[in-house]
């Protein structure tokens, strides 16, 4: 005897194709955010990443848009199956199978499926990131700090979000049950879910609001800050609002309207648009997802060539091959020493040359934080340590001749003055750190010189007013830096070889970094405060563990060598610019998985129109145009949007950092140019994909 | 068997209302083979959809076997629908994964007893509607009159008091459609069955013993077969296309007349 059991045994083996897309949607989440997460926990990228740094900002930014893609698209999967599953379960229903009977069946079949995708996903997950992190290593760049340690706390993402797929499977599997209109049941698979129609206006708005948001969200938090004196709450990131909005009005418009005007051949395309438009509300929910991961996708690829690109112009550019400078109560190895070093492996230097500085506290305001995210600005005697050079000191180190008044100070920036925040030139009194005698100063403008810019900054002093203030400060407060070139071509081994020496050379006293500041510490604690670069929040920096982008970065006296800079650049940075990859991969990954279910999915629910179609005597060659009109809409448009929008934003973001490009800067943008071609061409090869599988799904055959 | 009284249903968009039936009154006999007739748009579905309570009805009373339908619980309704009525749909609505001969037993699996009985039931039915060599092949394997007369026989199974059609030959051709309304035929004559159907076949419905013809959500008229004294299919057929044209041509129809023409055609049977 049949059992209602094996019946709906029987039934789903029937809808197994629809089951297995069902599971590979949420399977395809599961492993994406799993392996998203499980990068964003590691403590192998929480250790590159600072905290409160704004890569780790990004990174988490970007991972809010790929778990809000993941959704949409488990909605959707969950959605797409029931669609097809309510012929089956309306059938049942009007031969008196009531809801106790159905029901069941029902969750026991959902809650197998989904379970078990996003179970097998999540597993999934941690494979995947090891074969892409192993695969980094081995193709593109490996270093000791590549070394993946994974944080298993990363689940609990992965099972808020299992727990969300099985109950949006049950909440869905009950809605079906609930409908009390059999009919609408059983027509649920052929009803069209036509989008609103707004009129012509809607892309043209979109793209305003678009352009508004991005504006009105970058801008918001200075202007809170410059209204309220107060930190700008999280909520103000509401004000990028708009961009999303726009979004959803531009894929409105590309999918009802499109955005070439048909006023000469009204019928081109017409069956592909009145498809597509007749299903717009999934198709533009999926444009819009496919969108934001595209724009996130380029997001986190931009970091790439914006840091390597910049960085490489500006270790070309160098005046001098090897920058160092020590404090001097450190034994540091000098001119004699450095050539015996360089002679060892048969190399000579020239054009050494080394000149005193002194360690002054300088005044200004500071920002000082209140109770409740306010902060009031505040006069500080002894706000930061900065290195003065005398006039005549800089002018034998640079070869730059200067003209300085007594009384004033000039502070070096470099030739496009785009790191003029390192600088203060607000500073009306120098103080000696250990005399504390005080020398009244005013800024006298800025002076350029590249090499010399640091985020501690370096100023110039007349050498009358250097010498007044120099009396009595201890060699812990007084510096010497220090330039030369090889004669020829330079050696890696031997570049290695005197970095190394040089940190051995320096005293635990020196293992610090740039940010740690030793007149803001003595002002902290003569506030009877903790300095903030003694607690945890400080990055540490070890002279055990000189290879890793931390010490690389932020050692207050990290040498600048060319060759190594050049060559260690990627190893330095492997944590940091492989995570953006993975970002990147991870995001468009979902995009093209996005984009070719969707297609696939317009294909079969419209398999009767291409049926008639054909009866109508429609080429092959015309149902392929068709086809291919239709997928065009949904790679194109969040291709296009996705990554000019990002592209726009990036250049945006650039220019208000200090309202100009700099060279590093456009060479970066032109290298991200090229890799939008890049993957967009990819794009179009998963598109070319996925019309020859739509095609194929149609028996759509071309002779 | 199945009596209508006052049947009302709309349809709402938005804040706009559809009357799609305007108060229809009708009774079936036991045993009759009665056709709904109309123009699209006419209500004839959606009669058939609120006598199966498929869909909510807004207005009226509708009584199965002396049972009124409106008002049930959802698991009351639905072993109504199981045991008191059998449906054949445009479309077939069979089953993909299940082969015919199981599709047929569908309403005895719901009810638990597709026991032995059950399969020689069902294998009698196919056997009936001579469809009995494809009952181990699946639907798509099958023509779509054999497709449309396993779901007669699927409506069969459970000996319902009323079969409820909604345009059982649509989709077929002449020939196909011919082998269904014998096998409507066969399942009166030989099991007592009583057929509701919608239909816009006058070919189909000139098999019936009445058929009813609807327009805009009313009776306009009722027109009785005269099968006992050797009418034959085709001089109702002709007496049908007539009422039809006039109904056609009938542009002053309004609402009042339908029903004096309703008390004409014998509503109160």
């Amino acid at each position: 005897m049949m059992t209602m059991k094996q019946l709906e045994r029987k039934l789903q083996k029937a809808e197994s194709r629809q089951a297995l897309l069902y599971l590979f949607c949420n399977f395809v989440s599961l492993m994406l955010i799993t392996a998203y997460s499980a990068m964003m926990f590691s403590p192998t990228v929480l250790l590159v990443l600072p905290e409160g740094g704004d890569s780790r900002k990004q990174m988490i930014a970007i991972f809010v848009l790929a778990l809000f893609g993941c959704v949409v698209f488990t909605v959707y999967a969950s959605g797409l199956f029931f669609r097809k599953k309510a012929r089956q379960l309306g059938t049942l229903m009007a031969l008196g199978a009531s809801r106790r009977r159905l029901s069941p069946g029902l969750f026991r079949q959902v809650l197998i499926l989904s379970a078990l995708s996003a179970f097998l996903g999540i597993l999934a997950g941690f494979p995947f990131v090891f074969l892409l992190w192993n695969l980094f290593r081995l193709l593109i760049v490996d270093s000791s700090q590549m070394s993946l340690v994974l944080d298993f706390r990363c689940l609990y993402l992965s099972a808020v979000f299992f727990v969300l797929v099985v109950a949006l499977s049950c909440l869905n599997a009950q809605r079906y049950l609930m409908r009390t209109n059999i009919m609408d049941v059983v027509h649920e698979e052929h009803k069209n879910e036509p989008v609103k129609e707004l009129g012509k206006w809607c892309g043209p708005l979109g793209i305003l609001m678009i352009l508004a948001g991005a504006v009105l969200g970058y801008l918001a938090p200075g202007i809170y800050m410059e209204l309220f004196s107060a930190y700008p709450p999280v909520w103000i990131n509401l004000l990028y609002a708009p961009v999303f909005a726009g979004l959803y009005l531009v894929m409105l418009h590309s999918v009802v309207h499109g955005w070439i005007s048909h006023r000469k051949d009204p019928y081109q395309n017409l069956i592909s648009r009145s498809m597509v438009k007749f299903q717009g509300k999934q198709t533009v929910n999926n444009l819009l997802v496919s969108t934001v991961l595209i724009a996130g996708s380029a997001f986190a690829i931009f970091y790439l060539p914006m840091l390597s690109v910049g960085s490489r112009m500006e270790t070309e550019n160098r005046p001098f091959d090897y920058f160092y400078h020590y404090r001097l109560d450190q034994d540091i190895p000098g001119e004699d020493e450095i050539k015996s070093l360089a002679g060892s492996y048969a190399l000579s230097i020239k054009d050494f040359r080394s000149a005193p500085y002194l360690m002054l506290a300088m005044d200004g305001h500071a920002e000082v934080e209140d109770d409740g995210g306010a902060f009031h600005i505040e006069h500080r005697p002894l706000l930061q340590e900065a290195k003065f050079f005398s006039q005549s000191s800089f002018e034998t180190l640079t070869g730059e001749a200067l003209s300085l008044k007594e009384g004033s100070y000039l502070a070096i920036s470099n030739a496009d003055e785009t790191m003029l925040y390192f600088l203060n030139s607000d500073c009306s009194v120098l103080t000696n750190m250990v005399t504390f005698e005080t020398l009244p100063v005013s800024f006298g403008g800025y002076l350029h010189y590249d090499f010399l810019v640091d985020s501690v900054g370096y100023y110039v002093l007349n050498d009358k007013d250097y010498e007044t203030i120099a009396s009595g400060l201890t060699p812990d407060y007084m510096g010497c830096a220090a330039f030369f070139n090889m004669d020829g071509e330079d050696s890696y081994a031997f570049a290695e070889d005197f970095f190394y020496t040089l940190i051995d050379s320096f005293s635990p006293a020196c293992e610090y970094p740039t940010y740690y500041d030793r007149v803001e510490k003595y002002a902290a604690e003569e506030r009877g405060e903790v300095y903030w670069g003694d607690t945890d929040r400080m990055t540490k920096i070890s002279f055990d563990a000189p290879d890793t982008s931390e010490f690389r970065s932020y050692w207050y006296y990290m040498p600048k060598i060319r060759i190594l800079d050049k060559t260690d650049f990627a190893r330095t940075f492997s944590v940091f610019l492989m995570m953006f990859l993975f970002i990147s991969i991870i995001c468009s990954l979902a995009a093209m998985i996005i984009s070719y279910t969707r297609c696939m999915t317009i294909a079969l629910n419209n398999r009767y129109v291409f049926d008639d179609l054909k009866r109508l005597g429609a080429s092959p060659a015309f149902l392929l145009r068709e086809i291919r009109s239709q997928a065009r809409v949904v790679f194109r448009v969040p291709c296009l949007v996705g990554m000019t929008a990002m592209y726009l934003l990036y250049a945006l973001l650039m220019l208000a950092n200090d309202g100009k490009f700099t060279a590093g800067e456009a060479g970066g943008l032109i290298t991200c140019l090229g890799i939008l071609l890049l993957t967009g061409f990819l794009y179009f090869l998963v598109y070319r994909f996925t019309v020859k599988r739509m095609g194929a799904e149609l028996e759509i055959l071309v002779s | 068997m199945l009596c209508i009284k006052n049947l009302q249903k709309s349809y709402h968009t938005g804040n706009k209302s559809y009357p799609v039936l305007k108060g229809i009154d009708l009774t079936v006999a036991n045993e009759e083979f009665v056709a709904v007739m109309g123009p699209s748009g006419s209500g004839k579905s959606t009669l058939l959809n609120c006598i199966s309570c498929y869909i909510p009805f807004d207005e009226g009373i509708i009584t199965l076997g002396g049972q009124e339908l409106k008002g049930l619980k959802a698991d009351d309704m639905a072993e109504i629908r199981n045991e008191k009525l059998g449906f054949v749909f445009q479309d077939f609505m069979l089953l993909d994964g299940l082969t015919i001969k199981e599709n047929v037993l569908v309403p005895r699996i719901i009810q638990g007893k597709a026991d032995a009985k059950a399969r020689k039931d069902a294998e009698e039915l196919l056997s009936l509607f001579g469809i009995a060599s494809i009952g181990d092949k699946y639907p798509a394997d099958v023509s779509g009159g054999e497709k449309q007369r396993a779901a007669v026989a699927r409506s069969l199974i459970n000996h319902p008091l009323l079969v409820l059609a909604d345009e059982p030959t649509g989709n077929l051709d002449s020939k196909s459609s011919r082998a269904v309304i014998q096998a409507f035929e066969d399942a009166r004559q030989n099991l007592g069955a009583t057929v509701f159907m919608v239909t816009h076949d006058s070919f189909a419905a000139s098999f019936c013993d009445r058929v009813i013809l609807l327009k805009d959500g009313m009776i306009y008229d009722m027109l009785e077969s005269d099968h006992k004294n050797q009418e034959r299919p085709a001089a109702f057929q002709n007496r049908l296309l007539d009422a039809i044209r006039r109904m056609s041509s009938d542009e002053t129809f309004s609402a009042e007349k339908p029903a004096e023409k309703s008390r004409k055609g014998g509503n109160a049977r």
